[in-house]
């Protein structure tokens, strides 16, 4: 079958310059998150025939927050379990914020718990239909926030039996009667270059079995690389495709700052001048340093196993996507503007995400299944390769640390810790460069600061950063900045323990601020017998423990101990892990744990495994060979320990990151008498 | 081409020889338990058991199965009765996303139909291949050992 616009791809590729260069000065559309309220929780739940239909206000990418929010709405109500079947929201629902930054607990079960208490005061008041006024009370007449029944117990996680039953359950698994598969191609080149497809084989590609057409009208550029999109009968046509087109790119550059190690070098930006964003205000006294650490932590991707998925389908001048998002609305805004429609006219329905971590918040298969699906007329399912996840998506930025202390009778009297990364908060993926030369004057970046300021009283304390736009884009990560700063900060506090000649954990209770954290620590050296008798050394390893601890916005808390064995080639084997958590009331106690086990794999990456390497500004990695992820045998036994705590309920999916990474280089240094500053490490650094 | 697909008799419709055999189950007969994950047998999100081996269908010819029995996720359970496995994946609330965990669960299968009683070093050498970014790896350590016993 030979579509229009497929025959016009053979002899108009000057057009596509044109719709490039239109688009690149184009106002972005900006994420728009309100927090939720009472009246925002419309929708959300609904009654009838003696059901109840929880409609979930978050997207559900494996933090299983379907559960808790199910255990709230269950208790609310007064309903059993099976009564009430959780959906999936789309974009027929009032707006609600994309999920991120751990906030769904903390912010959606209390707007929740008031409209299912609502409703449960209707029914029982005899409504049968319509809508129901929702009276917000207050927090101590809601069931669901204090322990006992459905709260603080782990019922089945919603959607398990269908994960371990193969269920369709995410964006991918959508099947539409004519649906055919797409897929953009971009220039091999970083996605901050001007790129175009110049020219290409369509006889040879037409050659291919399974060839449908080649789309030259196939929308927005990903950062400023315009693609050429091809569409088959059947999936696997389409790497055949691929080949047989031999696309040549047009590629305006080099990239100026494609020396990435170069550009976020923080000794050379210090060089030049003082920081701009300041953290922590205090002036450390001139003098030489008794702790003097320059710390190196890569570019990392995101490495979900799922690659981004969309199915979009185009209809009467409707536009009606399936995606795993994690923020559906965004998306939705996002196509309508893109392809001029009113947001009425597009519909996004979120399927579960295989992993998110922070980085399916922005809007790029969606647009290209969309642009595919109008350009011939039939659904359209996308799915990116994993090359495609590792090039035009946005990672962790690459971060280089400065960190500095002084001691004097056992305390710490001065810190400086300088830092120089790239945007997350403001990311290079939505904000064009033109934006962010004002969100870097006005605003900073919140990411690049998270977790900046350390939890500990550390006297004259500085703490500034800068970031830098990159040839391979930057944004949020599992954590944010928390991850990479709390490493940074948690090896320095640790070499000063060692100057002062006190004990790691003394030192840290001696320093910290926040009394939860102090208790956080306290309890994790009593479960892993800190200072206890050490293991005797077997054959050939050299042992170590380390501890570290941290809080993710400021509000939960958490400190782990780890323990690792070195040979002596120097590679390196996590043998145990344990691990403290405060994050207040806890809905579902396994759960909860569950975050903080996968926490605790993402903080041994962060040490070991995680890289994204890259050339000449865009990334070469094109499978897990080339940025490994943690494996099984990576991974020690895990004990985690939850605080019982009647605070609210605070963020846990990204608080035992700040405690991990830290533990697991302490106890390289320990092991090893050499502290970890490249990450991840390499055997060469610790063989004997 | 005929081939067993979860017990039963199956044609490969011959525009479909050529694919590889993940996409002939996920697109074909409609069997999307079975995932997409690299596209070169490495993540084990694909993982199928072909003939008893816990094997990658994304590296698998779909015309290369002419003849032999392909076991997917969805012919794990008897109707509404799970595979031990599944029951231990649930017990121990094993999924966080849950993307891998189909492959995961078919290696898992494999190992116990041919260790029946896998030592922790059994364990971690067969699943060292099946990558889960969640972190779940201690959960399906321990849902195989409950599997294990209760088989």
């Amino acid at each position: 079958m030979m579509r229009r616009r497929a025959f016009l791809a053979a002899s108009a590729g000057g057009l596509v310059a044109l719709i490039g260069v239109a688009a690149c000065s184009r106002i972005p559309v900006i994420p728009r998150r309100p927090d939720p309220d009472v009246s925002t929780a419309f929708g959300w739940i609904a009654h009838r025939d003696g059901r109840f239909t929880l409609t979930l206000p978050r997207a559900e990418m494996g933090q299983n927050i379907a559960t808790a929010l199910k255990q709230v709405a269950c208790t609310e109500l007064g309903a059993e379990w099976d009564q009430v079947e959780v959906v999936l929201h789309a974009t027929d629902m009032p707006r609600v914020k994309a999920t991120v930054g751990s906030e769904s607990v903390m912010l959606f079960a209390e707007p929740l718990a008031q409209a299912c208490a609502a409703l449960r005061d209707a029914l029982a008041a005899g409504q049968k239909a319509g809508q129901v006024r929702v009276r917000a009370r207050s927090v101590s007449e809601l069931r669901a926030f204090r322990s006992g029944g459905l709260i603080g117990v782990s019922p089945e996680i919603v959607h398990a039996r269908g994960i371990v039953t193969g269920a369709p359950l995410f964006a991918a698994d959508i099947r539409l009667p004519g649906m055919l598969y797409g897929r953009v191609l971009r220039a091999p080149a970083s996605v901050e270059l001007q790129s175009r497809p110049l020219r290409w084989d369509l006889d040879a590609a037409r050659a291919v079995p399974g060839f449908v057409a080649v789309i030259e009208d196939c929308g927005l550029p990903i950062g400023r690389a315009q693609g050429l999109g091809i569409v088959a009968a059947r999936p696997g046509a389409l790497d055949a495709i691929a080949d047989a087109l031999q696309v040549a790119w047009d590629v305006v550059g080099p990239h100026t700052r494609s020396d990435i190690a170069r550009a976020i070098d923080v000794d050379a930006r210090l060089g030049a001048s003082a920081l701009p964003h300041k953290v922590l205000n205090g002036s450390p006294e001139a003098g030489p340093w008794d702790v003097d650490l320059r710390l190196d932590i890569p570019m990392a991707a995101h490495g979900p196993i799922e690659p981004r998925a969309a199915v979009a389908l185009w209809r009467e001048g409707a536009l009606q996507v399936w995606a795993g998002t994690q923020d559906a609305f965004y998306i939705r805004d996002f196509l309508a503007d893109a392809f001029r429609l009113s947001a009425g006219a597009v519909t996004v329905q979120s399927c579960r995400i295989g992993g998110a971590f922070g980085g399916k918040t922005i809007c790029t298969v969606e647009a290209e299944a969309a642009a595919l699906t109008r350009a011939t007329g039939s659904p359209v399912k996308v799915q990116w390769t994993r090359a495609q996840e590792f090039a035009l998506g946005f990672h962790r930025p690459p971060s280089s640390h400065r960190v500095r202390a002084r001691i004097a009778q056992g305390r710490i009297t001065d810190w400086d810790h300088a830092q120089m990364s790239a945007h997350i908060l403001f990311t290079a993926a939505v904000v064009p460069s033109w934006m962010q030369r004002g969100t870097d004057v006005f605003a900073g970046d919140g990411g690049v600061a998270r977790g900046m300021a350390a939890p500990y009283v550390l006297g004259r304390a500085r703490a500034a950063y800068d970031m830098v736009r990159l040839p391979v884009h930057t944004g949020p990560w599992r954590g944010l900045g928390a991850g990479p700063n709390a490493l940074a900060i948690e090896s320095a506090i640790e070499e000063a323990a060692r100057v002062a000649g006190a004990d790691p954990l003394a030192f840290r209770l001696a320093h910290v601020a926040d009394p939860l954290l102090a208790a956080v620590l306290e309890r994790v050296g009593e479960i892993a017998a800190w200072g206890g008798p050490s293991a005797s050394p077997a054959r050939g390893l050299r042992l170590g423990r380390g501890i570290a601890c941290g809080s993710y916005k400021d509000t939960s808390h958490a400190a782990a101990v780890a323990d690792v064995a070195v040979d002596a080639r120097g590679r390196v084997q996590l043998t145990r892990l344990w691990c403290v958590h405060d994050c207040g009331l806890v809905i579902n106690p396994d759960q909860v744990r569950a975050q903080c086990e996968g926490n605790l794999v993402w903080s041994l990456g962060m040490v070991l495994t995680d890289d994204l390497p890259t050339e000449a500004g865009h990334v070469t990695a094109q499978t897990f060979a080339d940025a490994p992820i943690p494996r099984m045998t990576d991974v020690p036994p895990i004990t985690v320990d939850l605080i019982q705590s009647d605070r609210p309920p605070q963020g846990a999916g990204e608080t035992a990151m700040v405690a991990g990474s830290g533990a697991i280089a302490n106890a390289i240094r320990a092991a090893t008498g050499h502290r970890a500053v490249r990450f991840p490490v390499r055997p060469e650094d610790f063989a004997t | 081409m005929r081939f067993i697909l979860n017990g039963q008799g199956q044609d490969v419709p011959a525009i479909w020889a050529d694919e590889p055999l993940l996409f002939l189950l996920r697109e074909h007969f409609g069997l999307t338990g079975t995932k997409f994950g690299c596209g070169v047998g490495i993540c084990g999100a694909c993982t199928i058991i072909l003939d008893g081996i816990a094997t990658r269908a994304c590296m698998i010819r779909s015309s290369d199965v002419a003849g032999l029995s392909v076991r997917t996720i969805e012919g794990l359970a008897n109707g509404e009765s799970l595979h031990p496995v599944q029951q231990a994946w649930l017990d121990l609330a094993v999924p966080q996303c849950g993307y891998c965990q189909a492959g995961q669960i078919m290696a898992a299968v494999a190992l116990l139909e041919e260790t029946p009683a896998p030592s922790a070093d059994e364990i971690d050498a067969a699943m060292d291949r099946n990558l889960c970014r969640c972190g779940t790896y201690p959960r399906i350590r321990a849902a195989i050992a409950r599997a294990a016993e209760n088989a």
